[in-house]
């Protein structure tokens, strides 16, 4: 019985759809974290009958053919990048990026690796890291002793020293960006990693084209809207419901078949 | 004398492809661009208009063809800027390695060349043939409601959308996909509207669906019954000319 097996591919689709919504709703409060979505598609058809099949040799033609389709499949999970909004946290090391581009990671492998997380920390060494001590590439030291430190829009770097009246440049922050966004693997920890679908990365100065600026003191919250999950989450739950009630349909009636023989 | 079982056997065979229609249909109740299908039955023979003196034939039901319903699915807000859903009758050309493909499922994105593709990254039609490449660069992507793309001031391309006179020449093929059969020619669509940041969601209407597994299962008990009525009557007879003899 097909429909049974088709049925489960819709209760198998549903199942990852309520996962990829349990992992949006579960990191709403993770800073960067941009939402996803799963896609779906319709699985393969079984063609009993072509449409536009010659029904006579008078040149009459099936007009619509029998088609049986065999369920739903994932297509992919698609990540949503758009512009999260901006929180306050007047902390001087966290960063927002306002527009496109990714702050660049060393990884401990030597790989580099992307991130719109921006609450950045300092490590034993002065140095600007992430929250797990990743360095911030181009790497930039803080020296000890400094008052405070400013970053602009567009990424410079400038901490003011006691007894020193005008502040020092220490560095130049730059921020990568793909032409395919969406395409960007995720590898946990806010961390994002170059794909052959996201295109290599270009990198360069905040606030040139098509770069978005830096904000200072602010972090960029998570794209994830509640409604809209707690939404998709209400119509998952009932797709899978109405799967399984074509599944005991199914079962029903193979029962009743094997009863005919009493 | 087992015309009775044989008829029974048609329904049962209809009804249980109807239900295979019906849990694909169910199946992607989720389905961005996903067009519901309901099987189309037909007594065979048919029945005269005028019943005769001589005896009818035996009726069989058989299963004639899916309709598809091509009606518009609801539209939902995505806001992501690549997200495209058609209002009114008209499909998005796809290039495939098989060949030319159609489909209403506008969730597009960029690939690493900045071209414009579906999900499975086969490339979307412009205008009048030819990719689109976007260079988000450039800035936002903003698209109209005749399909025209722009990044700020400067025109990026078209996205074309065709119609067929015809419906009934398209097959499904999966992957959301659909085929031309015939030689039809697909022709630019004139009176429809190309909406951004939305999907079209799938025309299934669960209570629908949902009714007709009801409907379907009651029908198969009571064709079965039928069948074992006719089977338990057969065998009496054979039990009582027995006794006679």
């Amino acid at each position: 019985m097909q429909a049974l097996r088709t049925a489960a591919t819709g209760m198998a689709a549903q199942q990852l759809n309520v996962e990829v919504i349990s992992n949006n709703i579960a990191n709403m409060n993770t800073v960067g974290f941009k939402r996803q979505r799963a896609e779906f598609q319709d699985l393969l058809y079984q063609t009993l009958v072509t449409p536009g099949a010659q029904s006579s040799d008078q040149g009459t033609v099936v007009p619509t053919g029998v088609q049986i389709g065999a369920g739903v499949k994932a297509g992919s999970t698609y990540r949503i990048t758009t512009q999260g909004s901006m929180t306050r946290t007047d902390n001087n090391l966290d960063l927002a990026i306002d527009g496109r581009g990714f702050f660049q990671v060393t990884m401990p492998s030597g790989e580099t690796a992307y991130t719109r997380a921006g609450n950045l920390a300092l490590n034993d060494q002065g140095q600007l890291a992430t929250e797990d001590g990743y360095l911030v590439e181009p790497a930039i030291t803080i020296p000890a002793g400094v008052t405070a430190i400013s970053i602009s829009k567009s990424g410079q770097v400038q901490v003011s020293q006691a007894g020193q009246t005008a502040p020092q440049i220490v560095g130049q922050l730059e921020l990568a960006t793909f032409v395919n966004e969406a395409g960007l693997e995720a590898i946990g920890g806010n961390l994002l990693k170059e794909s052959g679908s996201s295109g290599a990365a270009t990198t360069g100065v905040p606030g040139t084209t098509g770069i978005g600026t830096l904000l200072q003191g602010y972090t960029e919250a998570s794209n994830v809207d509640p409604v809209s999950e707690i939404t998709a989450l209400i119509v998952a739950q009932r797709a899978y419901e109405m799967n399984s009630k074509v599944i005991s349909t199914a079962d029903q009636m193979l029962s009743v078949t094997s009863q005919l023989k009493s | 004398m087992d015309n009775a079982l044989f008829v029974g056997l048609s329904r049962q065979i209809t009804l249980r492809r109807e239900l295979d229609i019906t849990a694909n249909n169910l199946a992607n109740v989720d389905t961005t661009g996903f067009k519901v299908e309901s099987l189309m039955e037909k007594v065979d023979p048919a029945a005269p208009a005028r019943t005769l003196d001589a005896p009818n034939p035996v009726k069989f039901v058989l299963g004639d063809g899916v309709a598809r319903d091509y009606g518009q699915g609801a539209l939902r807000r995505t806001n992501a800027p690549l997200d495209l859903a058609i209002e009114g009758q008209g499909f998005f050309a796809i290039t495939t390695a098989e060949g030319e493909r159609y489909t209403r499922d506008g969730r597009f994105r960029l690939d690493d060349a900045g071209k414009l593709v579906t999900q499975s990254g086969q490339a979307v039609h412009g205008d009048g043939g030819g990719d689109i490449v976007i260079d988000p660069q450039k800035g936002q992507v903003l698209i109209a409601q005749d399909g025209t793309i722009s990044q700020g001031i400067e025109r990026v391309g078209k996205i074309g959308v065709v119609r067929f006179d015809n419906l009934s020449v398209l097959e499904k093929s999966g992957d959301n996909l659909l085929k031309n059969t015939a030689n039809a020619q697909p022709t630019p669509a004139p009176d429809v509207a190309v909406r951004q940041g939305m999907l079209e969601s799938s025309n299934v209407k669960s209570v629908v669906e949902v009714t007709k597994l009801i409907e379907v299962s009651r029908a198969y008990e009571s064709i079965t019954r039928m069948m074992e009525s006719e089977a338990e009557l057969s065998r009496r007879s054979i039990e009582r000319m027995g006794r006679v003899q």
